[in-house]
Formats: structure tokens, sequence, C-alpha cells
């Protein structure tokens, strides 16, 4: 919210600077985001009383005023055509800074030289108060040769002030003005009158009254004003309202919204001669009701909207936004002004749904002081009587379905000392009653509090202690610092996080880059790989900043492969390994749909480059991906089994399932060559994921516990269908080899033409080792040969 | 009786020279052969010591054997030298340029807002908090009515939401869920952190659809606002690497009462700097919000609010890494930038 400085000091005597009250405001709760002084740049103008003006003698176009500014002459040439003698302006002498930083000087216009000029109220940085085209022309009262700056209160200091959602009190001038008074000792509110004139208007002869039917609208009034003439504001209204970036409209308009900025209460006013029917009706919307509002646009209105309406038709939104067919336009006459208390819940929910952010709607979902209804109508009524704009009718119309409770709060002595190591009873009614609050009973340990009107925010005994905390400040003096005592364990990471931690070092260790990914992605990076028909499980955003952050990962291989792109594009060339420990989210069975689940996910990229420091054998394949994710698992103590495995994105003859306790947990795959191609990688991409959950907890490993007896070593190799994969002929050779096979290691493939077709050789080399003693040749050449014939026996072609 | 002392003499200066002369071990078998061989200067010697005196006989042996072993040894310590020098020449010519690059893969990179979420529970957990997780696609309850934020409360402005087009669903729009699911399920007293990924509906060069955050929550018999600033001051001196300067300005949460936030002396200038870009020359940085946990959260969470009371923060991972990193653009943290996360190396 913006408030005027200026204003404020209006009503508050302030023994402080702009500075200095701006960190006040912003330690006790209301952040000062900024102090604009919109007309900063102003220097030098001052106020002149145009004395006479003359065709330019050679230029009929223009016309040459002679200024007085206060006792010294000045001769201007001007082109503007709104000026009459006798006009009070502003005038800005050679020398003079414009509010866009123009310095002025001399200026000759055919043979006459003008001395400066007179100015527009572009000129003078507010171009919203201007009325007619040219000049500005000021009311009287201003004293020629003063300063227009300060005449004009330009000069103001403009408060960016960050409410916080709780203190819809502060919302006005008189609120901030209230919270000053509390903050700043000394500072005194001044009162304020309201003039009224005490007769002739009337109410409209006919007027059936207000009938209030919802109880979102505990409290109705209505003021009416008759004979207006539709008008701009006087000037220094309108300069109050630009100062505050609101634009002047009409006096009736500005006198509503300079009214709801002084006091916090929005009001709306209905042309009474275009109301369907003499009458007004606040209820309850009915479902499909439509009402065009003010803006032009037609709105669809829901059960539990709050309606103002006249001969059942809709007039007005209640507390949102008025409606066009009552609209105050030009030729308007008659005036019902409204103020009212509407419920802050219905007006929010309304405007939230139909998305008018307007002034009062912001102001009503956190709760205007129902106090000020009756004060709001009457100082409006004044502004407009004063501007001589109409007649307001002294007698106000109000419809009152509730009284409001008055809330009471206790503050206990035990209490505050717990928050505050402070007990200090007396100093802390002393602080709340500058606030606002009345003591109403006292006893030794116990102080009840009355809570004003304006402060629906403060219901319990802690929101007491904050206003009492916030005003003393945090301060060490204040209060000290001290570590909690008595934790009742110690502070444990956790499972997940200890799991998380050792996979990220491992995969930092072996050159991987950690990186974050954003958790949503585009649908056409997870169709890219050929994720697209199951999309029915995809988890969609209902409103997405857009439609490349739209769909919540499934994988984290979609994202990979962007950043990936991206990073290509920025031009890198090199392998890269990057990967992610973070959640998918769906993409499961059907029955959970919004699974989420933490995963480790990484991408390998061979690289671009064609040349590789010390030779080709350093690329990266299959294999190369593969003991990484070896060497992962194993660092959280766990042995995967890789199953050939078909995904749609994964490499036909690459791409293999990893399991853990015969559960599938992950894939690792290289990118099908196709997509590698449609995906412009230039070279080929290996990928990886897998869920954390299945590798918590795991037992510790079990060390050798004695120094084991030698292993006798052989070796064995055959021709093996290619077809037969080497993990089930691992399996094969164990259960053959006997009780004492220790270890089976393969330490050859090959394949090639040398070799018959669909055959390719392994070669394995088996340890033997006995628990309790040494072996000899001779007990492992039995078990050996066994193996050999069992093999041969299965079809394995023994070399 | 001199005449073969000046002949072992004689000897021992030839000897001397020879092997002074030696540049390799060829040469050093040559001279064992021409001293030490069958025909050698030294046998030779020896051979005509029974041509001396019976009486001379003796001594003169012992001179010529002594010097026999002087030989031998000499020999030997020049054969292992040479030995060496060979190996040594034999080095050189398998000499590397040691200036070329490793081979392998070097190191790889932390990610400094991941870094720092691991530091910060560190930290933590050396106060006694142990780290709690909580879903990141949340229900209204858990993200806002259960943390004192009714439907339609304008708190809700503070921010904006990412809804899932099945209903009911939201992200979570900070970590603070956690503190609820924490307390039904650990009860009073606790001490908890929970850090995570969190979603507004926001993107600018200063706020990111996704970023993250810690939350914590302490609650225990009668906790003091002096508590939760004697954790937060430890923490940050901590993560710092040096003690900074703190103050509170009061604040609103709809789940604290009261509520602030606190401000940390710049990092980058201390305060002495008034054209500083990290503080826009004010001296102080916002860190976090925190507070006294509400009474209202307490009951969402079955704690009983007479009996315990406690204290709750949240923090910007993000802010924080970037402010200890010295970054300055948000959303390149997560783009997955290559050139970007090796540039941080190991950190
Ligand atoms: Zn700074």
């Amino acid at each position: 919210m913006l408030l005027s400085l200026r204003w404020l000091r209006e009503l508050i005597d302030l023994p402080l600077d702009g500075s200095t009250l701006a960190d006040r405001l912003t330690f006790t709760g209301t952040e000062v985001e900024g102090i604009g002084r919109p007309c900063e740049k102003l220097k030098g103008i001052v106020i002149a009383r145009v004395t006479s003006l003359e065709t330019h003698p050679s230029r009929s176009d223009l016309l040459l005023a002679h200024l007085d500014r206060g006792g010294r002459k000045a001769l201007c040439v001007t082109a503007a055509r709104n000026l009459s003698e006798n006009d009070l302006v502003c005038y800005a002498p050679p020398g003079a800074t414009l509010a866009d930083g123009t310095v002025l000087g001399e200026r000759e216009f055919a043979g006459v030289v003008s001395q400066g000029m007179v100015l527009s109220a572009e000129e003078l940085g507010l171009p919203s108060v201007e009325t007619e085209v040219g000049i500005l022309v000021l009311p009287e009262g201003h004293e020629p040769g003063v300063d227009a700056v300060t005449s004009l209160g330009l000069d103001d200091e403009i408060f960016e002030l960050s409410i916080t959602p709780n203190r819809g009190d502060l919302l006005s001038v008189l609120g901030v003005a209230r919270e000053v008074q509390a903050l700043v000792p000394g500072s005194q509110i001044r009162e304020f009158e309201v003039d009224l004139p005490r007769d002739e208007a009337v109410w409209p002869v006919g007027f059936k009254g207000i009938t209030i039917a919802d109880a979102g609208c505990p409290l109705y009034g209505l003021g009416f004003i008759d004979d207006i003439t539709v008008a701009p504001s006087p000037l220094d209204a309108r300069i109050r309202l630009a100062l505050l970036g609101q634009r002047p409209i009409s006096n009736i308009v500005d006198a509503t919204n300079l009214t709801m900025l002084f006091l916090g209460q929005p009001l709306h006013a209905f042309d009474f001669d275009r109301l369907p029917e003499p009458e007004i009706t606040v209820r309850g919307a009915r479902q499909g009701e439509m009402i065009r509002t003010l803006d032009g646009k037609d709105r669809l209105l829901e059960e539990g909207d709050l309606l103002i309406t006249s001969g059942g038709r809709p007039v007005g939104m209640a507390g949102v936004m008025g409606g066009e067919n009552s609209e105050v336009h030009e030729g308007t006459v008659r005036v019902l002004m409204e103020a009212a208390w509407f419920d802050p819940v219905r007006v929010s929910r309304t405007s939230r749904r139909l998305g008018i952010a307007s002034e009062a709607a912001y102001r009503f979902a956190r709760v205007v002081d129902p106090a000020r209804c009756l004060v709001s109508l009457n100082y409006v009524h004044s502004l407009l009587a004063g501007w001589g704009a109409g007649r307001p009718e002294a007698r106000i119309q109000v419809s009152r379905q509730r009284e409001w409770d008055l809330h009471e709060v206790t503050l206990t002595r035990k209490k505050l000392e717990r928050y505050l190591l402070w007990d200090d009873l007396t100093e802390a009614e002393t602080i709340l009653y500058r606030l606002g609050f009345q003591a109403q009973s006292r006893q030794e340990d116990r102080l009840s509090f009355i809570v004003p009107s304006y402060r629906p925010d403060v219901r319990i005994e802690e929101d007491l202690i904050e206003e009492v905390a916030r005003i003393r400040g945090y301060d060490d003096e204040i209060i000290p610092s001290r570590l909690p005592g008595r934790p009742k364990d110690r502070g444990d990471i956790g499972a997940t996080f200890r799991l998380w931690r050792k996979l990220r070092e491992a995969a930092m260790a072996r050159g991987y880059m950690e990186s974050v990914q954003y958790s949503f992605i585009s649908p056409e990076s997870i169709e890219a790989i050929g994720l697209g028909e199951d999309s029915e499980e995809r988890l969609l955003l209902a409103n997405p900043l857009s439609r490349e952050q739209s769909v919540l990962r499934p994988l984290l291989l979609p994202g990979f492969i962007e950043a990936l792109q991206a990073n290509l594009r920025k031009g890198w060339r090199q392998a890269l390994r990057l990967f992610e420990c973070g959640d998918s989210y769906g993409g499961g069975d059907g029955l959970e749909l919004f699974r989420e689940k933490r995963r480790f996910g990484a991408i390998v990229f061979v690289g671009k480059e064609r040349q590789v420091l010390y030779g080709t054998r350093r690329r990266e394949d299959f294999f190369s991906v593969k003991a990484d994710v070896d060497a992962l698992f194993r660092a959280c103590r766990v042995r995967p089994d890789y199953r050939p495995g078909k995904l749609p994105f994964g490499h036909a003859g690459q791409t293999a399932m990893i399991h853990v306790d015969g559960e599938a947990v992950g894939f690792l795959a290289r990118l099908k060559p196709i997509l590698e191609k449609e995906l412009d990688l230039g070279g080929a991409l290996y990928a990886f994921e897998f869920d954390l959950d299945v590798l918590l907890e795991r037992d510790l490993p079990s060390f050798a516990t004695e120094v084991p007896f030698p292993a006798v070593l052989r070796d064995v190799s055959f021709l093996a269908p290619r077809n037969v994969a080497v993990a089930d002929v691992e399996a094969f050779i164990r259960s053959h080899g006997g009780a004492m096979l220790d270890k089976v290691e393969l330490f050859d493939v090959y394949e090639g033409d040398s070799l018959p077709v669909g055959f390719r050789s392994l070669a394995f080399s088996l340890s033997y080792r006995h628990a309790d003693r040494t072996l000899v040749d001779a007990e492992v050449e039995a078990d050996h040969q066994v193996l050999r014939e069992a093999l041969e026996s299965a079809g394995y072609r023994l070399r | 009786m001199s005449d073969h002392r000046q002949d072992v003499q004689q000897m021992r200066e030839a000897f001397a020279v020879a092997l002074a002369e030696a540049d390799g071990s060829d040469q050093l078998e040559a001279l064992r052969v021409r001293f030490l061989g069958k025909k050698g200067e030294l046998t030779s010697a020896l051979k005509s010591l029974g041509r001396l005196p019976a009486e001379e006989r003796p001594e003169a042996g012992a001179a010529w054997n002594a010097l026999r072993g002087e030989i031998e040894r000499a020999l030997e310590s020049a054969k292992s030298r040479f030995r060496l020098l060979e190996a040594e020449a034999e080095e050189h010519r398998q000499s590397v340029d040691v200036t070329q690059p490793g081979c392998g893969r070097p190191y790889g990179a932390f990610h400094p807002v991941v870094q720092v979420m691991h530091d910060v529970v560190d930290i933590f957990v050396g106060l006694g908090f142990s780290v709690a997780s909580g879903p990141e696609i949340e229900d209204d309850f858990h993200n806002f009515e259960a943390l004192n934020i009714p439907p339609h409360h304008p708190a809700r402005d503070m921010q904006d939401t990412f809804y899932l087009e099945r209903k009911g669903l939201l992200l979570r729009t900070h970590t603070s869920p956690v503190q609820v699911r924490s307390m039904l399920r650990h009860g009073a007293p606790l001490r908890v952190v929970c850090p995570g990924k969190v979603y507004r509906r926001d993107s600018d060069p200063t706020h990111s659809p996704m970023f993250h955050q810690l939350e914590g929550l302490l609650v225990d018999e009668d906790v003091s606002v002096a508590d939760i600033k004697g954790c937060l001051e430890v923490f940050v001196n901590e993560i710092f690497g040096r003690p900074l300067k703190a103050r509170y300005r009061s604040s609103f949460f709809p789940f604290t009462e009261p509520s602030m936030e606190m401000d940390v002396e710049c990092v980058a200038c201390s305060g002495r700097d008034s054209s500083c870009r990290i503080c826009k020359g004010t001296g102080w940085l916002e860190i976090m919000g925190l507070g006294m946990v509400h009474p209202n959260v307490l009951r969402s969470g079955r704690i009983d609010p007479e009996r315990y009371n406690g204290f709750a923060w949240g923090m910007g991972l993000d802010r924080i890494a970037m402010l200890k990193y010295g970054l300055n653009d948000l959303r390149v943290l997560f783009q997955g930038d290559a050139a970007f996360l090796s540039s941080g190396g190991v950190l």
C-alpha cells in the first residue's frame, strides 16, 4: 500500500523524519519497502500570476504571458490556449528543473525571448491531474513567488508499505496513524472534523429502504447526495490521488477513493436514478445469475456470492465491484453512497474466483472496522459538500443485523515470562494501551483487555504477547540468545539422507556432476522418448506457468535429456555425466496415481568429440556405465542383478532392468539410437535410474573373520550360444562346480567371424577353496572335471 | 722389508686410479680381471710371496690380503652404484611429461544447493534436531489448514500455489506441512528439520517456481524466543563460517505467533559498502522467517498447547547457497548447465 507521509502528518504530530519512521515501522512488522519522492526532480518552480496576455507580434499561434512572480516580473512565450489573465500558474524560470530532469534556459521565439516557461501537469510529473489540454491552472489560494513544490504539496514522501494479511487495519492513513501513535512516544493523533450542511437535503421521495437478506452483511449504511454536478475534483485532491498512483476520475469517485484511503472503509456510489427500483436489497446470488460489472465484463455468479440488488436485479457485487447499470456517470444528479461490512470470506471467495483484485475486495477480505462505517459516510459527505459537488443528506440510513461482540483476551504473567523471559505486566499494559487495548480486569498475575474493533486479528494470549514483543523489539538487551536445553535425543540425519549422501559422494567420486532439475517438464519431452501412450498416468498441473513446465516428471530422464540438449546448444562437446537424487511422480501402477518416489538418476553422454585424449578405449560404453551402477549399489551394500529389459526409449539390445532381492528397482539402458538421432545428440547416451527405498537400512557387510586358505585356480573356456546370458552361464557353473568352488569370474568374451554362427567364446577363471585347509591340485581336479562334463553335456563346446 | 709395503701401496694407488676412470659396469669386470683374476696383478703378487723370507711372509701376506679385501669391496660398491645409475638412465628413457593431463575420470561436481542442504542439516543435527521428510505432493489440510491458514484467508495470497488436475492435491508451497506430520508421528518433545523442494507459481530472476527450503521445529516445555535466537545464530555463524551480526524484525506468518524475520549482516560487505549489490546498500540480508509455534498448529499436531510450546523457522536454501557461493542468478541452478556446475569444482 502507498502512504502519503504528508497526509499522515496532517493526522498525527510526528516528532521524527521519514526514514526514522520507516525503520520503526519495518522493525515492528510493517515493512517499508521503499520511500518514493515522485516529484523529486522539480526544482526552482514558483507560483506566478498571469498579469496580461498578448499575441506574439509575428507569430499568431503564440501568446506572450506577462507574469508576476511575487513582485518580480517575467515574460513567457507559450502555445497553450487555455490561459486567461489573472490565472495562477506554475512558472519555471531559467535554471529551474522539470519533472523529467530538463533544466530550463531562455529561449527565443521569433524575436521574443521567453524567460523559462509556464507548466503543464505533465511537466510537473503528474499528467493524470490534468483536466484540460494546456497549462495547469491553479485554484486561488497560492501565493505568487512561493515555491510551487511546497505550495502544491508535491514534496511528499510516499511510503511503500508491505502490510501483512493480518493487519487489514493498517490499510488506511488513520490505521497507520494509530500504529504510529503506539510506536512513537510523543506522537498524538489529531481529532479530525466532519462538517455537514444541516438543511435542505432530504431523502429521495419514494425510497423504500434497505433490506438485508443474507447474514454475510450484518451492517449496511447508505448516505444520500442530491443536486450533484459531476466534475473534476479540486486540484489538491487530484494531486493527492496522483501522488498515490491513483488516477483522478471525478469528484464523486475521487471522494469515495480518498475516504477509503483515509479511513479504510470502501465505499460505493450508486446513481439513484438508474436503480431499477427505489430500494436496496442485500442477498446471496442465485446459481447462474449474471451481472455486468462496471469494467464492462459479464460475470457469472454462484451461490455464496453476495449481491446488492434493486428491484430484484443485481446492481453490485458486494464489496467486490459495482454493476455497470447503476454506475455514476457525467449526468448523475442523485447518488446513494454505500458503506457496509461484508463477510471477508465471502468477498475473498468471490473476488478470487472471478479474478477481481479491487481495492475494495482487498480491504473487505482483510476485515474492515465495523465502527468506521458511519464515520466514513459522514466524511465522504463532508468532502463533497466542501467541494460544492452536491448536497449531502445529514441523515444516514443504516440497517444492522447484529452488534459486534467485544472480545476480551487475557494476558498472564506466566506466559509472558515463558515466551519473552520478561514479566513486567505494568509495562505490557502501557504498551497495549497505546495500541488501543483497554485493560478491563486486573489481578496480580493476569490482565484482561478489550480488543479494539479494528484489531480482529488479536484473539488469543499469544497475539497480545506478540503485540508487546514487537513494540519492545527483539534485540539482545531486550531478550537474550541462548541455546535450548534438554534435547531428548541426539539428532539423527535419518536413513534416507544417509543413503543420499553415500550415493552422491560415490557418484561424484566417479566423475558425475550433481544437478537439480525442475520437477515439472513438458509433455513433449516425455513423448520424445516414446512415453506418450500411457498419458492417463501422468500428473498434470492444473495451473502451470507454461506448457514447458506442466507435467510432473514420471522419470528423471526427460529432464536430463532437456538439460543435455541445452548444454549441446551452448557448445558443450565433451563427455557429460549428470546425476540427481530427487523425486519422480506418478507413472505408477494406476492405483497410486500420485505416487511420489525418491529416485537416483543419471545420464552418461559419450560426447561429440571425435578425438579422445589417450585413445578411444577411454570412451564410455554400456559396461563402463554398468560399473558405475555397481559401484553406487556397492556403496549402499547392495548387489544388484541385471536382466535384459524392454523400455520404450531403451536400445533393444542394450537395456537392462536392475533387480534387488528379486524386485525390479530401476533400469540401465542406452537410448535407442533412432532417438539419439531424433534428439540430435550426436553421440550415444546411457541412462540409469533406480528407486532409493529398496536400498534403505541394509545390513552391515560381513567381512571374512579369518584369513582364507589359499585357492586353487582353474580356467575354463568354451563356446556358448550367443543368446545365453553370462549370468545364466555363471549360475550354471556355480550349481555344477561343487562345494569347493568359491569365485567365478569372467575374464574373456570373444565374438568373431572365426567362431560358428550364433556362438561366442567365454572364458572364466574359477577359484576353488576350502574353509579349513589348503587344497591340493588333485582334490580340485575331480570337481573341475565334473563341471567340464556338465558344461559339455549342456551344449557348451569346451575349447 | 719396506719393499712389499711400497708394492702394496703402489698397487692400491694404481687400482684407485683405474677405478676412478671406470664409467660402466663392464669396465669393473676388466678391473677385477686385471687385479684379482687368475693372472691378475694382486694374484701374482700373492703367488710371489713364497719368494720372501719366511719371517716376512705373514706380514706381507696380510698386507696383500687386506688390499685384496679393499679392492673387492670397492668393486662391489662401484658395481651397485653403476647398477643404480644404469637403472636411472633407463628411467629417464621412460620419462613422461608430467604436465600432460591425467587420464580417467576427474572428480565430479557438487551442486551448491544440495551441498548447502547437507551442510545445514549437519549443523542442526549437531543441535539435536533429526531430519524429517514429507511428500512434495500435498493436500490442502497439511499445506494450509493444519497450519492455521483456512480457505479464503488472505494469507493464501502470500503463496501462489500450483494445483494438480487431480482434485485436492497441490505442490507444497513450503516445507511447513512436515511440522504437522512430525508432530502427529512423534509427539512432544520434538526437534526436527525438514529440507526439500517447494513450489510457488512465480518466475523471475529472483523467484523460481521450484526452490528449496529447510523447515525447523522444536517443541518442548517452556520454550522462549531466546531459544530460537540462540539456535539460529549458531546456525548462521556455522554456515557462513564466521560470526555475523543478527537482528530480528516483527512479521506475520499464520503458523507462528509471535512471528519474526531474521536479518544478518551482509556477507559480502558487512555493511561497509553503500553500493553493495547483495544487500542493496542496507548492510543486512533477510535470511529467514521464524516464530513461536501457533497454538492452533500444535493442536493440529495433537500436542497440548498449554503444556508445550515451541518455535519454528523456514529458510530458503537456494538463497543461502547463493549468498555463500556468491551466485546471482537463481534460475541457472536448475538447468543442469555443465559449464556452471563444473565451474564450482570441489566446494
Ligand atoms: Zn552488502
